[in-house]
């Protein structure tokens, strides 16, 4: 291969080699989520059942602070929605493999879980707090009278609220359970003193069951969480797009609002039963 | 097959009054001892609801429980073939096919189910459903069939995880029917296969109009076991979310609290739907057995 030849093949290379990469750029953009949901007019939701976050409603559908905010997402992108009901177990592994495209579910916003999917700036914030029985846990107050070898603490498993009695009750006797009726039902029935869970569920069961149960921290909270949307790695313009989401629906004050409804009130409960 | 008349005696009575006591005493312990507030007022709406426009239509644990039969009834329509081609391979006469009947059965049977669905859901069928490319196939397709899909397996957007469940469901039952037809098969008496093969029948002609008939009818009672064990395993896969009885059972629960309630109507329905199962069963067996 003569010198010019050469020459010339690397001049071709330098004039082209910009054209790759706008082209590999909007690969990327066609393949990324957002591009794919408006595409299909279609955006997949997964969530699992927590109170107040997202219920079952008394006519088959969804209901909830979370499917209200999944609601109004797909509304503002001018799409189809697509919830799908998963359990809080296998959560992480199906938005991986695609099941759906976010998960919009009250998921904490943990270093662990970042590890494997990426999170959208906090759009609300929770807190843990404990609900004990008053037989068994006769006026205890406070969390370090909790954290004794003799005491059994319940949990859902898989939450924040599970690695939150790990961290601050470590002395303490930990049970897990597959959803908060049976943990709550394990402190109802006197198997163990108390349950962590976030709020807003240990007051409204203080609430439901006044002659049993109390709240030893007295309504105060011991952890702050961010809550954040949960998706697939590598997908910078649907993070972008979630963020501003966020901005723009903090501006108008519509999420504190909502949060409001569904936290501090119990307005929604005929919807329930 | 006459039957004697029962005699209502002593022992009867006592037994019975022993039954209702014990009952009555596991009523009190739950009332006392499970620090419970009981609402069964609520469950009847999400059995049925009243919808302005279409009146009376089934609600959740009804639409679980839809789901939970459409599910067994696909996975062993699938299943029976499953079951009929590696029992047939279990029982050939070439070493190659009893390897692979026996490699398909040995692995079915010796891995738990739950972990054989969450691989499969997790693993398999995502790297075979994309291809076969469900929804731009009903994107496409008319409407009757349409209609006709989410009457008779679910809905849309909800079909490519209800066909990976019922692949998991049918390829586990398949290697429990195998097993029932090679024991069917084994059965049948060797002066059968003997007379078959002085007759001059092939191997193929010899199962089809001697052996497989007869295997057939003796096959009925575990088959029925199998097709009952098929509705109950269907529980599984509500670990993928499939919207069955229990997954909508459990998400009930988990949004209502009604942990016993709702438990406890969630088993009368598996119950009824089983022993409905099973009666009909013993019917059909008792017809064979006339014929």
């Amino acid at each position: 291969m003569s010198k010019r030849t050469l020459l010339m093949l690397l001049g071709l290379f330098l004039f082209t080699a910009p054209l790759w990469g706008a082209e590999t750029r909007q690969e990327l953009v066609r393949q990324g989520t957002l591009e794919q949901i408006v595409e299909k007019n279609r955006i997949r939701v997964g969530f699992s059942t927590f109170v107040p976050w997202a219920m079952k409603d008394k006519k088959g559908g969804y209901t909830g602070y979370e499917i209200e905010v999944a609601g109004q997402l797909a509304e503002d992108m001018g799409v189809e929605i697509d919830f799908v009901p998963t359990k809080w177990s296998g959560i992480i592994p199906a938005l991986l493999t695609g099941k759906f495209d976010i998960i919009i579910g009250g998921m904490g916003i943990t270093p662990q879980r970042n590890l494997k999917v990426n999170f959208s700036e906090p759009y609300e914030y929770t807190g843990m707090s404990i609900i004990a029985n008053r037989k068994l846990a006769g006026g205890l107050s406070g969390l370090e009278a909790f954290n004794t070898p003799e005491t059994t603490i319940v949990a859902r498993i898989g939450t924040t609220a599970a690695a939150a009695a790990k961290k601050f009750l470590p002395n303490a006797q930990l049970n897990l359970f597959d959803d908060e009726g049976q943990a709550l039902q394990e402190v109802l029935n006197q198997r163990a003193a108390a349950m962590v869970s976030s709020q807003p569920f240990p007051e409204f069961q203080a609430l439901k069951y006044p002659d049993r149960l109390y709240l030893p921290l007295a309504g105060k909270t011991f952890t702050r969480e961010p809550i954040g949307f949960a998706i697939r790695k590598g997908d910078v313009d649907f993070l972008n797009y979630l963020n501003n989401w966020i901005r723009v629906k903090n501006a108008d004050n519509w999420l504190q609002e909502r949060y409001d409804y569904w936290f501090t009130t119990q307005d929604w409960k005929d919807r329930i039963e | 097959m006459r039957q004697r008349r029962i005699r209502w005696g002593m022992l009867d009575s006592a037994l019975l009054l022993l039954c209702v006591g014990a009952l009555a005493y596991l009523g009190y312990r739950v009332e006392i001892g499970l620090e419970y507030r009981w609402n069964w007022s609520v469950i009847p709406q999400y059995l049925l609801r009243y919808d302005e426009i279409d009146g009376w239509v089934p609600n959740l644990l009804l639409q679980g429980l839809l789901t939970t039969i459409r599910l067994s009834f696909w996975s062993l329509l699938l299943a029976l073939p499953i079951g009929l081609a590696s029992g047939l391979l279990r029982a050939s006469v070439h070493l190659f096919n009893r390897l692979l009947g026996g490699c398909y059965v040995s692995l079915l049977r010796n891995l738990p189910p739950l972990v054989l669905v969450l691989i499969f859901y997790f693993f398999v069928s995502d790297q075979v459903l994309p291809y076969l490319k469900i929804p731009a196939l009903l994107a496409d397709a008319p409407q009757p069939l349409y209609r006709f899909l989410t009457l008779c397996m679910a809905p849309p957007d909800q079909l490519e995880a209800f066909i990976a469940a019922v692949i998991t469901l049918a390829m586990l039952e398949g290697a429990y029917i195998g097993e029932i037809v090679r024991a069917g098969i084994n059965s049948i008496e060797t002066g059968q296969w003997e007379a078959a093969q002085a007759l001059g029948l092939r191997r193929w002609q010899l199962m089809r109009h001697i052996v497989l008939p007869q295997a057939f009818q003796r096959m009925i009672p575990p088959l029925a076991g199998q097709v009952i064990s098929t509705i109950k395993d269907s529980a599984i896969v509500s670990v993928i979310s499939i919207q069955e009885l229990t997954f909508q059972g459990m998400e009930l629960m988990a949004s209502t609290y009604l942990t016993f309630e709702v438990w406890t109507t969630v088993t009368i329905l598996y119950f009824v739907l089983t022993y409905g199962c099973s009666r009909c069963a013993d019917r059909l067996e008792a017809r064979l057995l006339q014929s």
